[in-house]
């Protein structure tokens, strides 16, 4: 790759969009460590058709939720797992326990949903607009405001059991 | 919890989260090291096992074919060749069908589509594995007797006791297998539903 220097770069400011994806997606510790380290990787193999015509979170996000569908999907194999530090995968959340259980109870109400409520969640929540998130996930603009009327709903629910 | 709300305690977490910086620069280049690797051994080492598996009785049944001197050791010998090929080919299509989906270029939903047919085509596959698996141990077993033995089981008949006392429990065995993937289609399917 002729840009390593700028990859580097894009990983260092956006380790906190891997780390979120990794969260929703991921169950396990080991799995947390091989899907942070398979999206890095993906995105290592798609950097050099990135265009900077596109918002590079909009295409981190395309491989990141695309690489967690593939990785859900795969049989586990036994690979070369790099042990990497916990703080990557388990960051302190805030220095407020009330807070803290909250971003829990809410990342285990996330992983309650279905896949692809999963996603589209996650991009609302990081403050993507409604058209794109349509540009993410590929569903038309109305479709996505009407999927979040849904997981609302589901949300509540699980919330008041 | 309102979706706003939760909006605004991810972006809480969000703001803390982006303070704590772990990533380094070797670390970012051990990771593209490391995937890299991992791509070449999961697709080399079960894909030449099972290759592996196929080829060398094929091999073995088609350089000797001229000793399976009755018509039915021929038919069972072309048919183990056909049956192993098939069987290698059935296994890498759906194989390749799941890792082909391309995860720079589709969206969320291309990928989801992709996958959940693709899981739906694999477990086709593996039924259909399952049952020329099947026909295979019958059809091989008088194919390798004849060429490692020199023995035609046609001719003895207690050989064929032993596929009597065996056909029974191939019946539960095939529920158990089949038993695995009914989850597997079902959740296909549902996300197929969801994304229509």
């Amino acid at each position: 790759m002729q840009n390593k220097e700028a990859f580097i770069e894009v990983i260092k400011g956006n380790e906190g969009l891997i780390y979120k994806v990794t969260k929703v997606y991921a169950n396990t510790r080991e799995d947390a460590q091989d899907l942070y380290q398979e999206i890095v990787y993906q995105l290592w193999k798609s950097f050099d058709s990135f265009r900077n015509d596109a918002k590079i979170s909009t295409w981190m996000y395309r491989i990141a939720l695309n690489t967690s569908i593939a990785y859900l999907n795969k049989e586990k194999r036994k690979g070369n797992h790099l042990p990497i530090d916990d703080t990557l995968i388990n960051k302190t959340v805030t220095h407020d326990t009330l807070k803290d259980e909250q971003v829990e109870a809410l990342y285990a109400v996330i992983k309650k949903l279905d896949i692809v409520e999963k996603g589209i969640i996650l991009l609302y929540l990081e403050g993507n607009t409604y058209d794109e998130i349509a540009a993410i996930t590929g569903f038309s603009v109305t479709n996505v405001g009407t999927r979040l009327g849904r997981i609302k709903q589901k949300i509540i629910s699980q919330i008041k059991k | 919890m309102e979706l706003e709300e939760m909006k605004a305690l991810w972006g809480q977490m969000s703001a803390e989260v982006e303070k704590q910086k772990a990533i380094t620069d070797s670390l970012v280049i051990k990771m593209t090291r490391a995937g890299y690797r991992n791509k070449i051994s999961k697709v080399q080492v079960p894909e030449t096992i099972g290759a592996f598996f196929c080829a060398v009785p094929v091999l073995y049944i088609l350089i000797n074919i001229q000793q399976l001197n009755t018509w039915y050791l021929l038919g069972c010998g072309i048919s183990s060749v056909i049956i192993l090929f098939l069987l290698c080919f059935l296994s890498l299509r759906s194989i390749s069908k799941i890792s082909g989906v391309n995860i720079s270029k589709n969206n969320y939903k291309e990928s989801l589509l992709q996958y959940s047919k693709a899981k739906m085509q694999f477990v086709s596959a593996q039924k259909v594995n399952f049952y020329l698996s099947a026909i295979l141990m019958l059809v091989i077993l008088p194919v390798m007797s004849k060429l490692i033995a020199g023995k035609d089981v046609f001719k003895q008949t207690d050989v064929w006791l032993y596929y009597v006392i065996a056909f029974p429990f191939f019946y539960p065995f095939s529920r158990w297998v089949f038993k695995r993937y009914v989850k597997i289609v079902s959740d296909a399917e549902n996300i197929l539903k969801e994304l229509e």
